[in-house]
């Protein structure tokens, strides 16, 4: 069974197409990533996957449920799926460990003690329990994208969408918040991933999805891609990423 | 300038009256401010419009002019009838709450797209998104914002004279007149609102200082 799947997905902007007619599924446990070119509509599909955007048109089910056709209640939803942003988007005024408890006591109504062990948990998942009382201005860019993807796993949601979560990171800072991401893959924590970091999707992806002009052109398995890519764009974007 | 002690409890009166419409204009301001910011940021077209009539009338015109328009027609238009007072603080609350929506929006808009996703995806209703992410940051960004914008009101109460409010430059202009004394007078006067409102920005500073948090600096 599908946790989160979308049907014929179309994203408009305008007068942009970002999304066309996309439908894809990610099952209980599974790993997904998809990659692209910039501007290839990764993120806008994670953002309407994730609810944070109204598709123009399309359908988004969650557990097999049509979510908008049936008019569920989004923040509900919002709630059991986590999202990871480019960007470490975590909010400036509190703590790591604030951060985290946020969403544990004002969405899932977690006392103020059940709140800090979980997230205190959850911190500690990430390897930043020493890190919980600082602020992000005194985290590093890394340290922020771990914090951000453990107050995603606090929520204990049934899948996590990410973002690019390590474009936006120096190079000796990608490891650390790969290395937690891989440590949640085998975990068996369902999540689809958009990076440009191959050789983690490589260990990590059960499916790899390719994406350009907002249409996924190709879809396989790692091994796929890094030998044999059936199309002709991907086989191109395949060799500029690999060098 | 020992005559002034004979006046010292209607000195002391106009200072306190001074103070309060101060505090009550900038106070109201606040609430004014937020709720003009997030109607300006989050609500819809009309409510817009409304928001940016407000503040360009009350920023675009002279507060005395104002001070005018509210006592004499808000009584005709209301029924109500209104002491000077009351003109006095619903002024300054309008007048200041348009300059306060300006300061806020810019803090909140700065900072918080990305956050207000963020906050978005774990479930938080907008109500909660507001009270526990974009205000608290917001508040906290504007102080330096509110220090101007307090020793700006804290002066402005001086027009209050014109519709006849005892407020402490009005005692003032009584004292002189009963005393033919102006220069003591008004030298008097003046360094007592100088010191206050140094004081207060003093205040607001330290203030400042105790609830900054790191990476969260003043974007205006």
């Amino acid at each position: 069974m599908n946790v989160l799947e979308c049907k014929n997905l179309v994203k408009v902007y305008g007068k942009v197409v970002a999304v066309k007619n996309v439908s894809l599924g990610i099952g209980r446990g599974e790993t997904k990533v998809i990659f692209g070119p910039s501007g290839s509509g990764k993120s806008t599909l994670l953002r309407c996957l994730g609810l944070l955007e109204k598709p123009t048109s399309g359908n988004i089910y969650f557990n097999n449920v049509d979510v908008y056709a049936t008019k569920q209640d989004l923040n509900k939803l919002r709630a059991k799926i986590g999202f990871v942003f480019q960007e470490p988007s975590l909010f400036r005024h509190l703590t790591a460990l604030r951060n985290v408890m946020l969403g544990l006591k004002h969405v899932l109504g977690y006392s103020e003690e059940e709140s800090r062990s979980k997230a205190m948990e959850a911190l500690r998942l990430v390897k930043m329990e020493d890190w919980a009382n600082y602020y992000p201005a005194q985290l590093s860019g890394g340290q922020q994208q771990r914090v951000g993807i453990a107050r995603a796993i606090a929520m204990d949601p049934e899948i996590i969408l990410f973002d690019e979560p390590t474009a936006a990171l120096d190079v000796e800072l990608k490891w650390e918040v790969i290395s937690v991401m891989k440590d949640l893959a085998d975990r068996g924590i369902t999540m689809l991933i958009a990076t440009h970091e191959l050789r983690f999707a490589k260990e990590v992806a059960d499916e790899m999805i390719f994406m350009d002009q907002g249409e996924i052109i190709e879809i396989g398995d790692a091994e796929q891609f890094f030998t044999s890519p059936t199309t002709e764009r991907a086989r191109r974007f395949m060799a500029k990423l690999l060098g | 300038m020992l005559f002034l002690l004979d006046f010292s409890d209607f000195l002391l009166n106009g200072f306190l009256t001074t103070l309060q419409v101060t505090l009550v204009g900038v106070g109201l301001g606040i609430i004014l401010g937020i709720l003009a910011a997030l109607g300006d940021i989050y609500g819809g077209k009309i409510v817009k419009i409304i928001v940016n009539v407000y503040v360009e009338f009350f920023r675009g015109s002279p507060l005395i002019a104002q001070l005018f328009l509210i006592y004499f027609t808000l009584p005709v238009l209301t029924g109500l009838k209104l002491d000077v007072i009351t003109v006095g603080y619903l002024t300054l609350a309008l007048n200041s709450g348009a300059y306060q929506k300006g300061y806020l929006k810019g803090a909140m808009e700065a900072v918080f797209k990305d956050q207000f996703l963020a906050a978005l995806s774990l479930g938080l209703p907008l109500r909660k998104i507001l009270m526990y992410v974009v205000v608290p940051q917001s508040l906290r960004i504007v102080i330096p914002a509110w220090s101007n914008e307090l020793a700006s009101m804290a002066k402005s109460t001086t027009a209050l004279i014109v519709i006849g409010v005892r407020e402490f430059l009005n005692t003032g202009v009584s004292i002189t007149a009963q005393t033919f004394k102006p220069l003591e007078t008004y030298l008097f006067i003046t360094i007592v609102y100088f010191i206050w409102i140094y004081s207060m920005l003093k205040i607001l500073d330290i203030i400042y200082n105790r609830v900054k948090i790191p990476g969260l600096e003043p974007v205006i």
